[in-house]
């Protein structure tokens, strides 16, 4: 019997051997080769083409190697040595300099000048017919209209290892979507070292964080706007955020604080309308102004920044007509026939701001003070805003809120008031490239009924 | 008909288990090293100093010569490690270094080299260059230096899960 059986298997398998040879050779005498054929040509392609790729990537790094060598004394002999035993680790601040030469994809490069535009589309909608923050194209007697916002055309060029020119050019939509050209930064950069760093033309004040963080790209913002606190001076925003002049930055190396610094003296000439729709603009014909600020970014906590800053000025109150003509100063009671008054502006900031594994907490206070030169009464304004948010996949869940707090006898904030209020929102990220927002808006408002608005925006980068 | 659905669930779950299983043990088995130039006297760097220089905060060694990172592109091994030493998306690192172009702190996002000979070969070439690299790639005699991370070599005990 096991004679049988192990035979009976032998055959088996003996018969399976010959029937899968049989289909393999039918398989390969049919005429499905050419496919084959044709798949191995379109393989062949296809690395053909990823060669040519990586040449060109070759050839890339050769062009960056060569640039690199030329100016720093790159090879055998001075390298650096380590101070500290354990290490020597790199110190601790931005010095764009051959990290910068690396190419992005991201970045456009024509001639040397590498460029990015930035551009949004606005529909906003309130339940009142007047508008707000006086931005835009809102028409007074709707509701709500779409508006295109800033448009931006941001530019950078290399000049030497350590120094380089930035632009931002932004073109805003004004009444009856007119657009006027703003040059909202124009830096001639140069970067001593880690610790110095000097910018030179016109930029934005790094009073608090966001100013810093956020220039007038919106797709970069979580939010639709920006806290009416930071929003832009010309917008009818609280604070100078631009000024022409000369900013210095750089860190401290004092271990593993990670302590920073930025010094700033320029003029900011200032010009922000009424942001209750009353149509006046103030010119607040700014002195030169002093920024000292210091910002922390302990290794501990990474992305954890924790700083503050002070700001000093000198400017007036003196009120525009829309037309641009004088009128006169603001009061307690309103417009008076009388030369504008000077004050002692000075802006103190503190914030705290976390944003790693897909979290943004932004917390920034402000106390805005002014004081006349001859006599009077002093004004305080205190201002903040807390914004949180989480990224989920595409999505990011927002909810801000922020609080104003003018005296209605202060005579360059009057048409601020006490507001305060949240805003909830979701910020969709298509693309890499493209993002849409909802925003809801409620404002408490002294003296005027509540206010509250829907923000749709579409805001996209290329 | 009814039986099958409960043993469809099992095979799942064990399909699943199985999947899991295998890529801890493939993430076992493939540390990432932190590769400079040789010619860098650099020998160790802490999680927070790797953060900083793959950030971009921290753009040169001390003593003035330029960081130049090299990062692997999506989808890899060293790219997913980078984005997890970072906390970040890959949108939110992208989104990262746009905002710091904007910024004016660079000019743009690091060189991203599509294999780990490219990689080898810039870190190699750039004094300053540093990069992410699987341990596995690495074969005696190659023109770069792994160093230390928070004081242990790659393999070691008490070498930071990278």
């Amino acid at each position: 019997m096991p004679n049988r059986i192990a035979a009976a298997t032998f055959t088996r398998l003996i018969s399976g051997v010959l029937f899968l040879s049989g289909i393999a050779g039918a398989q390969s005498s049919e005429p499905a080769d050419q496919q084959t054929i044709q798949l191995l040509m379109q393989q062949v392609k296809q690395l053909q083409q990823q060669q040519l790729a990586l040449q060109d990537r070759i050839n890339l790094l050769e062009a960056n190697q060569k640039s690199s060598t030329e100016v720093p004394p790159a090879t055998p002999a001075p390298v650096p040595t380590p101070t500290r035993s354990e290490t020597a680790t790199p110190s601790q601040t931005p010095a764009p300099s051959e990290t910068a030469a690396a190419s992005s994809p991201e970045m456009h490069n024509l001639h040397g000048i590498r460029w990015r535009g930035f551009g949004e589309l606005d529909y906003k909608v309130l339940n009142q017919r007047t508008p707000e923050l006086g931005t835009y194209g809102f028409v007074p007697g709707s509701a709500g209209n779409f508006y295109v916002g800033d448009f931006d055309l941001f530019l950078t060029s290399r000049l030497t290892r350590k120094s380089s020119v930035l632009s931002e050019i932004d073109f805003e939509e004004g009444d009856a979507q007119r657009f006027k050209v703003d040059l909202r930064r124009m830096l001639f950069k140069y970067d001593a070292n880690d610790h110095l760093r000097f910018s030179f033309g016109r930029y934005q004040t790094s009073i608090g964080y966001y100013n810093w963080a956020f220039s007038s790209a919106t797709w970069l913002q979580t939010t639709a706007d920006r806290p009416l606190v930071m929003e832009y001076a010309s917008n009818g925003g609280l604070l100078p955020t631009q000024a022409v002049g000369v900013s210095v930055t750089g860190s401290i190396p004092l271990g593993r604080v990670g302590l920073n610094y930025v010094a700033e003296y320029g003029s900011s000439d200032t010009v922000r309308p009424d942001i209750n729709g009353d149509g006046l603009l103030n010119d607040e014909n700014n002195g030169n102004q002093i920024n000292l600020g210091f910002f922390l970014n302990p290794d501990r906590v990474f992305g954890l920044r924790i700083g503050g800053s002070i700001y000093h000025d000198q400017i007036s109150d003196l009120v525009l007509s829309v037309g641009g003509g004088p009128i006169g100063a603001q009061g307690a009671g309103g417009i008076a026939p009388s030369p504008s008054a000077r004050w002692n502006q000075t802006i103190v900031n503190g914030h705290i701001v976390y944003i790693a594994h897909g979290i943004e907490f932004l917390n920034e206070g402000f106390l805005i003070r002014f004081a006349p030169t001859i006599a009077g009464e002093t004004f305080n304004t205190p201002a903040f805003y807390s914004q949180f948010s989480k990224k989920l996949g595409p999505v990011r869940p927002f909810v801000r809120y922020q609080y104003i707090n003018a005296s209605p006898q202060n005579a360059i904030y009057n048409d601020v008031g006490l507001r305060y209020g949240p805003s909830f929102g979701l910020r969709y990220d298509a693309n890499d490239y493209i993002a849409l927002k909802a925003q809801l808006d409620h404002t408490v408002r002294r003296g005027l009924p509540d206010l509250n608005g829907l923000h749709l925006q579409l805001a996209g980068t290329f | 008909m009814r039986r099958r659905k409960p043993v469809l669930m099992k095979l799942l779950a064990a399909g699943l288990f199985g999947l899991i299983l295998a890529s801890y043990s493939v993430a076992q088995s493939h540390t990432i090293a932190v590769i400079v130039n040789p010619k860098n006297p650099v020998t160790n760097l802490t999680l927070g100093d790797l953060r900083k220089i793959f950030t971009g905060v921290e753009r040169t060694w001390h003593g003035g010569l330029p960081v130049k990172i090299t990062v692997r592109g999506p989808d890899t091994l060293e790219r997913f490690v980078l984005l997890r030493i970072l906390g970040m998306s890959e949108a939110e690192y992208r989104q990262y270094w746009t905002a710091k172009v904007f910024r004016g702190e660079a000019d743009g996002e690091p060189v991203v080299l599509p294999s780990f000979g490219m990689t080898k070969e810039a870190v190699g070439l750039f004094p300053g260059g540093i990069a992410l690299v699987d341990v596995q790639d690495l074969k005696p005699g190659m023109n770069i230096k792994v160093i230390k991370v928070e004081g242990h070599m790659p393999g070691e005990p008490g070498y930071p899960n990278l």
